[in-house]
């Protein structure tokens, strides 16, 4: 059907060649509101709806131009380090637009437009103060992740990657004048910025090895590893330390993974995330859905074909998915504010995103992304409504009964939550059953590692059924808990009609790619995966090395991963996931229903406990950091200050000290001059005439 | 018979002599700057008998600039001198002494 819309309407490129504009439309609001904010109406709410709903127009068209026929466009922008004759490096800012950079830039700019229509209701509406601080925050947030996903090569992506990083900093503290929330944000810069580390050295290895950095074409890191591999021509490719090609590639990819790992907050660096919940609500359906935490999963997407060639890297990526989708989903359980349950979720779904990749399931994670993205900042738009018709209370054991009060928030909230917990046909039980579906096959086909990870991707859709109900009863049904929950503040258009949208779509978005369904409405009816495919394309997205079908090609070659695909129905683990998503609903039903709801979870006892202290992994980094870290440094400080900086000193204390003595000869009287002179001539004589041999 | 070139190192080394002396002991400024013009008369003397000696115009030239820069240095000092003089109320060398650290 895509392709017949392709040989019908050729749009053919104003789209995809003004896709510049996504990132250039927030930056301009950026600097007008920081110049001028304070003077606008709304306070600078006005130029960042309107760049970004322009952005949102742009992406679309690009949509349209991809789907018609046209791109993939690549193109430098800015040549900044110019490699001298074929030495060196060449470092640029270009730009990247393929299926998957258009998809990532819509979903951006439809959230942040939304996102911004919010936030007259959330911050103009309740009175906050520094409004053009906050709206020039979400403008920069915007403009640092469009630049990113359309980045063309790993540098400039690790440049963006760390403005998204100081944004989500900005926009966390955003109310500094209290405790929480600067720590908060510290802690989220701080984390992240410990795996970007990681990235960094990444970045370096990958221009070292390859002397590139570009993403896609026959000159790209992607392809030269690749050939590398495939015919043994290593002459493009410089290893270190002794390690073998592929040896080395695993290094590399696990190098960048850190990065990923940090700003997708997966275990073990997932603690910066829930408090970050301390931030606005607005910005935190910004940061889980479309920007920060969504720039580390896509990243390795934007790679994949280079994180194809490590069956090591996949491993690990599919195995630390996995088990962050069961750990996080866990520490749900049990959480009594809305928005930190909404936190885990977000670590736990985008386990799962992690989990597709490293199953091999390209195109499921960029499906479960785009769903993801949509759901989730319904979820948090619904949870930023309850709150503010709660005043700003968001424990759920004070809420209660909020569905007939609150209609909009209470229908959009429920279609989102279906849409979490995977419930047919909402928009997260058809990606989340393809994640589960890809890791299955490829499990089945040979690597128990990913079987072990589908594991635990199923344990947690039995959690996440479970956690998301109990919100959703304790939240909207049963009776009120408090005198606020009985008399809920109304909210405006504003606020519902964000949700409205939002809601629609998590009910059809699923639709795009009905894996389920494959063997019944035939595979060219999958419109995502086509779309990722490049099937509407005139120009050949496999030949730059862009398209699933491609990934999916190196994925199975011996010399890359070697998965093998089993041949298994999707019917059936479709039919699984069903009934584990469905079962513990009507287990939350079951105990979360009625009026007089009795907090069940208290009887976990132990479990709870160590639930609600969330495994005590803050404790133990925060050890790392005071117990070992700290120590070190000290030590480090001590050998800074007592050797480099005491060799510094003690030059300058010489010299201080000779120049404090010999001054003293400058008497200021002329005849001692004289008498200096005359004394020293005299020395000079003898000198020479005891070396001259004279006398 | 011309007068020997030894006479002449002797005169200068004795003239060198008494200017050295004259700034190593004397306080007064006029003085001072008195014994300063024997040093490079002193000096003016050995170029001359040198040249004279060699048969070379060179140091007689180098004799008539080393007078010329005597007329400079004399008219600066004495202005020197004058402010000193001006600043102190006396024109002992010893005492103008406040510039140094």
């Amino acid at each position: 059907m895509v392709g017949a819309l392709a040989a019908g309407v050729p749009l053919f490129g104003p789209g995809i060649e003004a896709a510049e504009l996504t990132a250039l439309f927030p930056l301009l609001t950026f600097i007008i509101i920081v110049f001028f904010g304070s003077y606008l109406p709304l306070k600078g709410a006005i130029p960042g709806i309107a760049a970004t709903g322009g952005a949102l127009l742009v992406s679309l068209w690009g949509v349209a131009d991809i789907a018609t026929g046209a791109g993939p466009r690549h193109e430098t922008l800015l040549t900044f380090v110019e490699g001298v004759a074929g030495e060196g490096v060449t470092l640029t800012f270009g730009i990247l637009i393929d299926p998957l950079a258009i998809l990532m830039l819509t979903i951006v700019s439809l959230i942040s437009f939304l996102v911004h229509i919010f936030s007259l209701g959330y911050m103009n509406d309740e009175g906050e103060i520094d409004l053009p601080r906050y709206y020039a925050g979400l403008s920069l947030f915007t403009f640092s992740m469009m630049a990113f996903v359309f980045s063309d090569n790993l540098l400039m992506s690790f440049v963006f990657f760390e403005l998204v990083g100081l944004c989500s900093f900005i926009l966390i503290g955003f109310w500094f004048r209290e405790a929480g929330p600067p720590s908060a944000a510290k802690k989220a810069f701080l984390v992240t910025r410990f795996g970007d580390y990681f990235f960094l050295i990444g970045v370096v290895a990958v221009l070292g090895t390859f002397g590139t950095a570009q993403f896609a074409g026959s000159e790209s890191f992607v392809t030269i590893a690749t050939e590398a591999l495939e015919t043994g021509a290593t002459e493009g490719m410089t290893t270190f330390l002794g390690f073998g090609e592929q040896a080395w590639i695993t290094v590399i990819g696990l190098l960048v993974l850190g990065g990923v790992l940090g700003k997708s907050a997966q275990f073990p660096f997932h603690t910066w995330l829930p408090d970050a919940m301390e931030g606005p609500t607005p910005v935190s359906a910004l940061i889980h859905a479309a920007t920060m935490v969504a720039a580390g999963v896509y990243l390795v997407a934007r790679m994949y074909g280079f994180y194809v060639l490590s069956p090591t890297a996949l491993s690990i990526i599919a195995l630390v998915g996995g088990f962050t989708a069961f750990f996080a989903a866990t520490m749900a359980l049990v959480k009594q504010e809305l928005k930190q349950v909404l936190a885990y979720s977000t670590i736990s779904q985008y386990g799962y995103m992690m989990l597709a990749l490293g199953g091999g399931g390209y195109v499921a994670a960029v499906f479960h992304l785009t769903t993801h993205a949509i759901f989730k900042a319904l979820l948090f738009l619904g949870a930023g409504s309850v709150i503010i018709a709660m005043h700003h209370k968001e424990n759920m054991w004070e809420m209660g009964g909020l569905r007939s009060e609150m209609r909009v928030t209470y229908l959009t909230f429920l279609a989102g939550s279906l849409a979490l917990a995977g419930i047919f046909p909402f928009a997260g039980f058809w990606s989340k059953d393809e994640v589960l579906y890809e890791t299955l096959v490829h499990g089945l086909g040979g690597s128990p590692v990913l079987l072990v990870a589908y594991t635990f991707g199923a344990l947690a859709v039995v959690l996440t059924g479970f956690y998301t109900f109990r919100m959703v009863f304790l939240t909207f049904h049963g009776e009120p808990r408090s005198e606020l929950a009985e008399d809920p503040e109304p909210v405006r258009w504003n606020v519902k009609f964000p949700l409205a949208v939002l809601g629609v779509l998590s009910v059809v978005a699923g639709f795009l790619n009905m894996g389920v369904l494959k063997d019944i409405i035939g595979e060219e009816n999958l419109f995502l995966h086509e779309f990722l495919d490049g099937v509407t394309m005139d120009a050949d997205l496999d030949a730059a090395g862009l398209s699933a079908h491609h990934y999916a090609e190196v994925l199975e070659s011996n010399f890359a991963a070697g998965y093998e695909v089993a041949g298994l129905s999707p019917l059936g683990p479709g039919a699984l996931a069903t009934v584990l998503a469905v079962v513990p609903v009507i287990g939350a039903w079951y105990l979360f229903r009625g009026p007089d709801v009795d907090p069940v979870m208290t009887k976990l006892g132990g479990l709870r406990t160590l639930l609600m202290n969330n495994y005590y992994q803050d404790e133990y980094q925060v050890w790392l950091a005071t117990g070992v870290t700290l120590p070190i440094a000290k030590v480090a400080n001590k050998f800074d200050q007592g050797i480099i900086d005491g060799l510094v000193d003690g030059t300058g204390g010489v010299s201080l000290f000779a120049g404090e003595r010999f001054r003293r000869i400058q008497s200021g009287v002329v005849t001692n001059y004289a008498a200096l002179l005359t004394l020293g001539f005299l020395l000079l004589v003898l000198i020479f005439a005891l070396v001259g041999g004279w006398i | 018979m011309a007068v020997s070139i030894e006479w002449y190192l002797f005169l200068s080394a004795a003239i060198f002599s008494i200017g050295l002396f004259g700034i190593l002991t004397q306080r007064n400024a006029l003085m001072f700057l008195m014994s300063v013009e024997l040093l490079l008369n002193a000096a003016n003397i050995n170029l001359v008998a040198f040249s004279l000696y060699w048969g070379n115009l060179t140091g007689q030239l180098f004799a008539l600039i080393v007078i010329a820069l005597a007329a400079a240095e004399v008219a600066i000092g004495i202005g020197i001198i004058l402010t000193v003089n001006r600043n102190f109320d006396n024109i002992d060398v010893t005492e103008a002494a406040t510039m140094r650290w």
